[in-house]
């Protein structure tokens, strides 16, 4: 009962989105930019096949794989640093949002000359805009770190990597979930964008195909996709999270319950 | 008045409301010499310590033993914290020994510098001016035979790990293998009551029961010196009296020396050999008293008896003097 009911909720608003489009498009004027949901549902099978999905879809997600994993790493790595040496910090943060405040589209021209027009160029992209949301919260979290645990660990002589890894970074672990949640959208959006310079595959280059070439329906076919890999990729984001941060979430709920 | 150490018995001083400077107290060359039958005299509370030359003038000091035989030493520390606002000078100067297997209770008004005081010992903290040694060493920097337990229960847990791998972690850290160190938790835990939740996290329990996760986690690591920060401060009454228990019945068994820091005056008489009250800020020591309660504390029995409420009623007292705004020094120096 209790799981049906979540069920509804969750599906609740996308069929009474459905319906109102169906009512929109199947009795009101004619247009051909809007195909009804049924022609959208038969263009997406037949547009999607097994084909398209190894030559288009595929190195798109595995661009958006290497760019979410890329930022990940950079921002944690970095954000760890940044957080826990006080000069590095003082040195680097008015430069931080200088860069940070640059869109990464703008990047691409450049990026292009770089590094070729192949998937270094569109994973650099990714990254580029990604980073950030993970390294700001890191150093955020690192430097919120609690003094008393802090100073805990100091009187048990914990240091150097094991501090790192039992202290720093669980400590500052919610707040690198929140800039990681955050990126992902950020990654996906970048993925499409860079598909669209110099690109001969991706579900971006493709989309832009479709429009150049009038063919509605797929173009439509490709946004929804790109909705439903947003999608998976939140739900998978948070069974990671789920594992990642239960006590976060046990001791919050605890906190909140007093 | 000059302090006169040898002068009029200290129960005068008091009733009389003068500040008792030092009475029935020894000169500090004369500490090492003291003997029971010179401390304990019917109704008078005998304190221990003297009196000591500084460049400020005259000073009470804290009980203190020939160079090399006292376990931790603290030396004429001072701590001056420099703010945005001018400087704080939160301990001005604070000179006593902790011998080997003693339990110490350092109290004093809220506001006293009890904490600045304990980081100091600890080596959280750099003293602005003096020193500590552990074993004539000097501390520098937190030293691996001391443990602190700290008066934040809920923040000196770590939240990620459970109860068992709180306690766990130190020895992990120090490269303990596997079998000792599953003995070490397996024991330290039973120490303190809390075999039957080692898979729970910290904060599923209870505030009393996460002070005693801390305070096995400091058992398992085997310190020779135990600082304790108010570790009762902020659980319940019920609770701090089963707690003050335990912490005597784990000093007995481990043998260690505990420094523990309270507000509470009955906590400090109940628990401590030795209550070392310290004056408002700027922190100095303000009398060094012997608790000469029998070894065995009962919460009914002891609380009860007669030599606790006049040792309870000297050490209020002070503090309450001590909140006036009474230095030691200036009764001193006159």
């Amino acid at each position: 009962m209790k799981t049906l009911k979540s069920l509804l909720y969750i599906v609740g608003l996308p069929v009474i989105l459905l319906v109102l489009w169906y009512l929109a498009t199947a009795f009101g004027e004619k247009n051909f930019f809007v195909p009804t949901p049924a022609l959208l549902a038969e263009t997406f099978v037949e547009t999607w096949t097994w084909d398209r999905m190894t030559t288009d879809v595929f190195p798109s997600l595995v661009r958006l794989f290497w760019g979410i994993l890329g930022s990940i790493v950079i921002g944690m790595v970095g954000g760890l640093l940044i957080g826990s040496v006080r000069w590095l910090r003082a040195l680097l943060e008015p430069t931080m949002e200088f860069f940070r405040a640059i869109p990464p589209t703008v990047l691409i021209p450049v990026l292009m000359l770089l590094i070729g027009i192949g998937d270094d160029m569109k994973v650099a992209v990714i990254i580029a805009g990604a980073v950030w949301p993970i390294l700001l919260n890191t150093i955020e979290g690192v430097r919120a770190m609690d003094e008393v645990l802090s100073d805990t660990t100091h009187t048990y002589g914990i240091k150097g990597f094991n501090r790192v890894r039992y202290l720093i970074l669980p400590s500052a672990m919610p707040q690198i979930m929140a800039g990681i949640r955050q990126s992902l959208s950020i990654a996906l959006i970048l993925m499409v964008i860079s598909e669209m310079f110099a690109a001969s595959s991706g579900l971006g280059f493709t989309i832009v195909q479709f429009q150049r070439s009038f063919a509605i329906p797929e173009m439509w076919s490709g946004i929804v996709l790109l909705g439903i890999i947003g999608v998976l990729l939140s739900f998978v984001f948070q069974l990671v999270e789920r594992v990642v941060l239960r006590w976060y979430h046990g001791l919050r709920e605890i906190e909140n319950a007093a | 008045m000059q302090p006169d150490p040898h002068s009029a018995p200290a129960g005068d001083h008091r009733a009389a409301g003068i500040p008792a400077s030092e009475p029935t107290i020894p000169t500090q060359e004369g500490t090492e010499d003291m003997t029971p039958d010179q401390i304990s005299t019917e109704g008078t509370v005998s304190s221990q310590g003297g009196v000591a030359e500084t460049p400020d003038g005259l000073l009470t000091v804290g009980k203190t033993m020939p160079d090399g035989e006292a376990m931790l030493a603290v030396r004429n520390l001072k701590k001056v914290y420099h703010t945005d606002g001018g400087d704080i000078e939160a301990v001005r100067n604070l000179t006593f020994d902790l011998p080997q297997g003693q339990l110490a209770c350092l109290v004093g008004p809220s506001g006293s510098g009890k904490t600045t005081l304990l980081k100091c010992i600890s080596g959280l903290l750099a003293p602005t001016a003096g020193e500590v040694t552990l074993h004539g060493k000097k501390v520098t920097g937190p030293p691996k035979s001391m443990a602190v337990v700290f008066q934040e229960y809920g923040r000196s847990l770590f939240p990620w790990m459970r109860v068992r791998d709180n306690v766990e972690l130190p020895l992990k850290n120090q490269g303990v293998d596997k079998a000792k160190r599953d003995e070490l938790v397996d024991n330290a835990l039973e120490a303190v009551g809390l075999a039957h939740v080692p898979k729970s996290y910290p904060w599923q329990l209870s505030g009393g029961m996460q002070q005693r996760v801390a305070i096995a986690r400091a058992v398992a690591y085997q310190p020779e010196v135990l600082l304790m920060d108010e570790p009762f401060a902020a659980v319940d009454a019920q609770t701090r009296a089963d707690l003050e228990d335990l912490v005597r019945s784990v000093w007995k068994q481990l043998g260690v020396s505990v420094l523990f820091v309270t507000h509470d005056i009955d906590e400090s008489v109940y628990l401590g050999e030795r209550v070392i009250i310290l004056s408002s800020s700027p922190t100095v020591i303000q009398q060094d008293v012997l608790i000469d309660l029998p070894e065995e504390r009962d919460q009914l029995e002891t609380r009860s008896s007669q030599r606790f409420s006049e040792l309870r009623h000297h050490v209020y007292e002070q503090i309450q003097l001590a909140k006036k705004g009474f230095r030691p020094e200036d009764a001193l120096a006159k």
